[in-house]
């Protein structure tokens, strides 16, 4: 979508007086460039997050919905001046996606008030049938980052769909879970969310699993303070924490709309560690088979090392056999919606 | 004991600080929020207060920026009762209605002027010493309206201007010359509108003067046709509008760009809308764009540019169409 050839001759003789070129080598590709498919509320605020934290040289936006894929690039553009990524193209064509390092999926239609995460399946599936194999096309090095939900069954379909090894493949998965539980659980302790240690693991939704053992601050377990922590018999109910967390989204859907902002500063945090090579851990969607007795193809979230190959590796976490048997149950939930879809 | 006894021992026995920066937007609309997580991302308050009439949406905004907390470093709170705001150091004032597709700015006048008589005094109330950043348009005459209705001395009332509209300016010419546009120095002044003025004499590159190598740019006359980079500049707001409903992101980054200057007490120069009686031959009491200084007592000082007599006359133009809708105003 640049502008026509009418404008650039007649510029070129400001142009020309002004600036000698020195190298007259090709334009360089991009070393650190993103797509983020789709340009809906959760798709931008991806894209703003990226932008002001300066995490790529190029950021390319795809969508089907042309005009509303155009305005968004143009707005982003207007505010060139104050950014740090100065190629921002957009185009309903996957070409302009090419050499892509990591590739944010976003695309696909939203809960609706009310519904569940897991309601939306087919719907999804259907469209990412057009999507991976052109992301794939276009950025057969690149790693992608599935947010659309249910993102754990979305990431599995990604994966077969695009053929890519699965440490290629990442779900957002709990990555927003965990920061909305660490968020709360700050607050009631009067302290910064990063202060609190706390890892919410399984699924991204009704079933995600905060693993109450490993949750401390500066290194002191709460649990050890508080042996009923996160169980019913507990006196302070912390375990209401947690059902806040499971029922933020919904909370936010029916007050705005929608929710994007968390989850697109989530991304950012994502992207962050990929780009720059990182090697830090952040509980992300990823291939559990063999992990934890379970047998199935299904991918969840667990402690994963997210570094320029993508994940990395993945933390070994102590869990009671209480949390494993939720991880399992999460498993075959999620087994039992992947068996029936179509054409993946 | 509470767990959270065994785990913390409170030692300070006075009252805790609060927050030193704290930054207010009114309005949880699409400008609203990209300005708020535009500012939230370049860390500049350490707290931000957000207000609206509408009770559910600005809930529901403030949990999702708040559900976002482990990776900001600002406390984001938010109430429809102004209360919520009180000791900010620069409130930002996004509310009122916009611009549909095809309408013009100073269409909306009427109706902003009465959100602003509810907003502007609860601001005063609660921030009396406060910096206030207008940006709803009409946004000159609205940053007008706000400095009557809030009683402030002239360098606590900033519009943000044309802003935004030098940066387009700035985004178009960097893409012409192949620059990032923080390397194309080039200013918008005037109206925020469709009849800003770019002032092509000081457009230029490495202090190269663009104008110095093209005589005729800007001008009708002109072979290469740059009045065509302006007239897109203009028409800029009403593209975006007509293809994605509204125009957000740039004006969130530019708002954040001028909190910044006056948080940081940076002594930048912006073009930004102020009081210009007495300035380019105006002579009534209208707001608009000219570069000013921007630190933390506010709008300091004002950059006198020498412009043509041609440029001088659109500025009184531009002077005396504000001064027609505003004399009409109820306040």
């Amino acid at each position: 979508m640049r502008q026509g050839n009418l404008k650039s001759a007649i510029m070129s003789s400001v142009l020309q007086k002004l600036i000698s070129p020195l190298a007259s080598t090709p334009a360089e590709p991009p070393r650190n460039k993103v797509t983020v498919v789709g340009v809906g509320q959760v798709g931008m605020a991806c894209a703003i997050s990226i932008l002001l934290r300066d995490l790529c040289d190029e950021l390319a936006l795809v969508d089907v919905m042309k005009d509303r894929l155009k305005g968004e690039m143009m707005d982003l553009q207007h505010g060139s001046l104050f950014l740090k990524t100065s190629k921002i193209v957009a185009d309903t064509d996957y070409a302009v996606t090419a050499n892509s390092r990591l590739v944010v999926v976003t695309a696909g239609v939203r809960q609706q008030e009310g519904e569940s995460r897991l309601n939306l399946v087919q719907r999804n599936v259907n469209v990412f049938k057009s999507i991976i194999p052109q992301i794939v096309k276009y950025s057969p090095n690149c790693t992608l980052v599935v947010v659309s939900n249910p993102v754990d069954v979305l990431t599995y379909v990604t994966w077969k769909l695009s053929g890519l090894p699965k440490h290629r493949v990442i779900g957002s998965g709990t990555n927003l879970d965990s920061a909305r539980f660490r968020f709360l659980m700050a607050e009631r302790l009067g302290i910064h969310a990063s202060s609190f240690n706390g890892w919410v693991l399984g699924e991204h939704g009704d079933t995600s699993v905060p693993v109450w053992s490993g949750a401390n601050v500066a290194g002191v377990n709460l649990q050890k303070l508080n042996p009923e922590i996160g169980t019913d018999d507990d006196s302070e109910q912390w375990k209401a924490t947690h059902k806040a967390v499971v029922d933020s989204a919904y909370e936010v859907i029916k007050l705005k709309g929608y929710t994007n902002w968390a989850i697109g500063l989530s991304v950012a945090d994502l992207t962050e560690s990929i780009i720059k090579n990182m090697s830090r851990v952040h509980p992300v969607s990823t291939m559990v088979k063999d992990m934890y007795g379970i047998g199935e193809e299904v991918f969840l979230s667990l402690p994963c090392v997210l570094n320029s190959s993508g994940v990395g590796s993945v933390i070994n976490m102590t869990l009671t056999d209480a949390e494993v048997g939720q991880l399992r149950n999460s498993a075959d939930t999620l087994w039992g919606i992947q068996k029936d879809l179509k054409d993946v | 004991m509470s767990t959270k006894e065994k785990l913390i021992s409170h030692v300070m026995k006075e009252e805790p600080v609060g927050s030193r920066n704290k930054v207010t937007v009114v309005g949880v609309g699409m400008v609203g929020m990209a300005s708020a997580v535009s500012i939230l991302l370049k860390d500049l308050c350490d707290e931000l207060a957000m207000v609206d009439v509408m009770e559910d949406k600005l809930k529901g905004e403030v949990m999702d920026l708040q559900h976002g907390s482990l990776f900001l470093k600002t406390k984001i709170v938010g109430d429809k009762d102004y209360s919520v705001t009180a000791n900010s150091k620069v409130v930002v004032v996004t509310a009122g209605a916009r611009q549909q597709e095809g309408e013009s700015r100073l269409n909306l006048v009427q109706r902003n002027v009465n959100i602003f008589k509810f907003i502007i005094p609860n601001i005063v109330k609660y921030s009396p010493n406060c910096i206030l950043m207008v940006v709803s348009n009409p946004v000159d005459i609205l940053t007008y309206v706000a400095w009557k209705l809030s009683g402030f001395p002239r360098h606590r009332v900033i519009g943000s201007g044309t802003n935004l509209d030098s940066a387009r300016f700035r985004h178009l010419i960097g893409e012409k010359l192949h620059l990032h546009p923080s390397s194309c120095h080039a200013w918008i002044v005037g109206e925020h509108g469709d009849s800003s003025v770019p002032v092509w004499s000081g457009v230029n590159v490495a202090g190269v003067s663009l104008q110095g190598l093209n005589p005729q740019m800007g001008t009708e006359g002109d072979g290469e046709n740059w009045k065509a980079i302006h007239k897109e500049v203009v028409d800029g707001a009403y593209e975006v509008i007509k293809l994605k409903g509204y125009t957000s992101w740039a004006i969130g980054m530019s708002v954040a760009d001028l909190v910044e200057s006056i948080i940081k007490n940076m002594h930048k120069v912006h073009p930004v809308s102020t009081l210009v009686q007495g300035m380019h031959g105006v002579k009534d009491e209208v707001f608009l764009s000219v570069p000013c200084v921007l630190g933390n007592s506010g709008l300091t000082d004002v950059i006198h540019m020498t412009l043509k007599a041609e440029e001088e006359k659109q500025v009184q133009k531009s002077a005396e169409t504000l001064w027609g809708v505003q004399k009409e105003l109820i306040l």
